[in-house]
């Protein structure tokens, strides 16, 4: 009953902003902002002609390798500062510097360095994302009980075991937390790298924005918005599959 | 003991700080300039006066388009956020609405900010509003959920109008809220600045790094990004010693 009157105002508020969005777009006009009316029959054009997708799907893929990449080394980073005072004095400072570093204002810098091609997008969305899976896996590491470890040590547990039976489970989803934080970042930074060098999908929001209709626009971003929110979804399912045991201490940052 | 413990933390910190920059230093003397500037060379441009008479306008323009989109988004975000709060039925309402529109990457927006507002400083302050005001309204909304039960009960039990409990209990109870909302949104709106002075016409310390960029000149283009960086940690350490000033009696762990 609960659930059905959360969906219900959901829908509800869904609506209300679309209709908003309705006549506020009949009163502008199309040309200044499309009503969703228009922007969906702009969408299943944008769906027949191909580009759009195929576009992402290019996008999406080397969105992948920066993303991993920052997972490979975000993830063994944050542990071993959470876990390791000597490695948290050294790095903390750094990584504190690196996270309110704007990725935007690096773009010109790579781009000398780089050129503008696949090498330039990777390395943004690296950059974007790397600092907050750090930080995110640090937070977890940091807070694991010191009581349990101590615990499985009286049980003369050995370090190995230690972080297979104790740590990794206590981190499992502070990761998942950390990839859902860093994915967001992750998507903004590759739309914002191709719209830079105008390739890719952030190419053809660019080429959007040159047309005199706003609906093929609005469409793009709904995708994008699509694709946002399905990941977040599946990254937030993933956990509940493996790691059911902390549905209640979900974090957030 | 512990005392000796920290400071021996900070001292490493700083000794990892200076190595840091030593190394760099060294690793410089091996390779290019254009890839890999040395610390002494950008340090150079802000002794310089000619260029920081360069710089201190171009700062200045950079802050004013800051401070406007700044204010704009907490004089929406924070009322917005705090009558979206306080009522179960307006946030299971808009919950949906705002997690989806927070879904899509604000540069997207650029093409069609440009068709509104043009290239000029009203799409810069349009870029820094929608960059900032989405996290400002996430945390907010948070904050005005989070404040206790018990806490309103008995403001009310004492007879406490309406208005006495908003001002004297549930701003009261905000407060940490507010300080983590501006510490994201500072965070965000300082990235938006530079985003908004790369991606619409470059001016201030986006056409610095413009200019820098495209005379291969590394050296300039990262003292503005180290200027960018510590605009933020400034921001940052503004708000956390404000924080500390007025909300002694809260404790942030």
């Amino acid at each position: 009953m609960e659930r059905l009157r959360t969906f219900l105002l959901g829908c509800s508020g869904i609506a209300l902003f679309l209709a908003a969005w309705e006549i506020a777009g009949r009163s502008f006009g199309p040309a200044l902002l499309a009503p969703p009316s228009i922007v969906a029959v702009d969408y299943i054009d944008l769906l027949a002609q191909g580009d759009m997708l195929r576009e992402l799907a290019f996008s999406l893929r080397q969105m992948a390798i920066g993303f991993l990449l920052a997972c490979a080394i975000g993830m063994p980073l944050g542990v071993l500062m959470g876990r390791s005072r000597i490695a948290d004095a050294i790095l903390r400072p750094w990584v504190s510097m690196f996270v309110v570093t704007s990725t935007a204002a690096l773009i010109p810098l790579l781009i000398m360095v780089l050129g503008t091609g696949l090498p330039l997008r990777v390395t943004i969305v690296f950059l974007a994302s790397v600092w907050y899976i750090v930080l995110t896996t640090y937070n977890g590491a940091r807070g694991i009980s010191p009581q349990q470890i101590a615990a499985a040590r009286s049980f003369s547990a050995t370090r190995l075991q230690i972080f297979r039976k104790v740590i990794m489970p206590a981190l499992y989803p502070y990761l998942l937390t950390g990839a859902r934080i860093g994915l967001v970042h992750a998507i903004r930074a590759m739309v914002m790298a191709e719209m830079f060098v105008i390739i890719g999908y952030g190419g053809l929001v660019h080429r959007a924005g040159l047309v005199v209709e706003t609906g093929p626009l609005l469409g793009l971003l709904m995708t994008l918005m699509i694709v946002s929110l399905l990941f977040n979804a599946l990254l937030g399912e993933s956990g509940r599959r493996l790691a059911p045991w902390y549905e209640q201490q979900r974090v957030s940052l | 003991m512990i005392a000796g413990v920290a400071a021996r933390d900070r001292a490493m910190s700083v000794l990892s700080i200076v190595g840091g920059i030593a190394l760099w230093q060294l690793a410089a003397g091996y390779v290019p300039d254009l890839i890999l500037p040395s610390p002494s060379a950008v340090l150079a441009r802000f002794t310089d006066p000619a260029w920081l008479g360069r710089l201190l306008p171009a700062l200045a323009g950079s802050l004013t388009q800051l401070g406007i989109g700044f204010a704009l988004s907490l004089a929406v975000a924070l009322p917005l956020g705090i009558v979206i709060g306080r009522s179960t039925v307006l946030m299971r309402m808009f919950e949906p609405v705002i997690s989806a529109l927070y879904a899509i990457p604000p540069v997207a927006f650029i093409p069609f900010l440009i068709i509104w507002f043009g290239l000029f400083l009203e799409a810069r302050i349009a870029l820094v509003f929608l960059m900032s005001v989405f996290d400002i309204l996430v945390v907010v909304i948070a904050g005005a959920r989070d404040v206790r039960r018990p806490l309103i009960d008995v403001g009310r039990s004492f007879g406490a109008s309406y208005g006495q409990r908003f001002r004297l209990i549930v701003l009261p109870a905000m407060l940490p809220f507010f300080f983590a909302a501006l510490r994201v949104g500072s965070a965000r709106a300082i990235n938006g600045m530079i985003t908004a002075e790369l991606f619409f016409a470059a001016v201030n310390l986006g056409a610095v790094m413009k200019r820098a960029s495209q005379n291969f000149d590394s050296a300039t283009a990262l003292s503005v990004v180290l200027l960018i960086c510590l605009l933020g940690l400034l921001a940052q350490s503004v708000i956390n010693m404000l924080e500390a000033r007025l909300l002694h009696w809260h404790v942030r762990t």
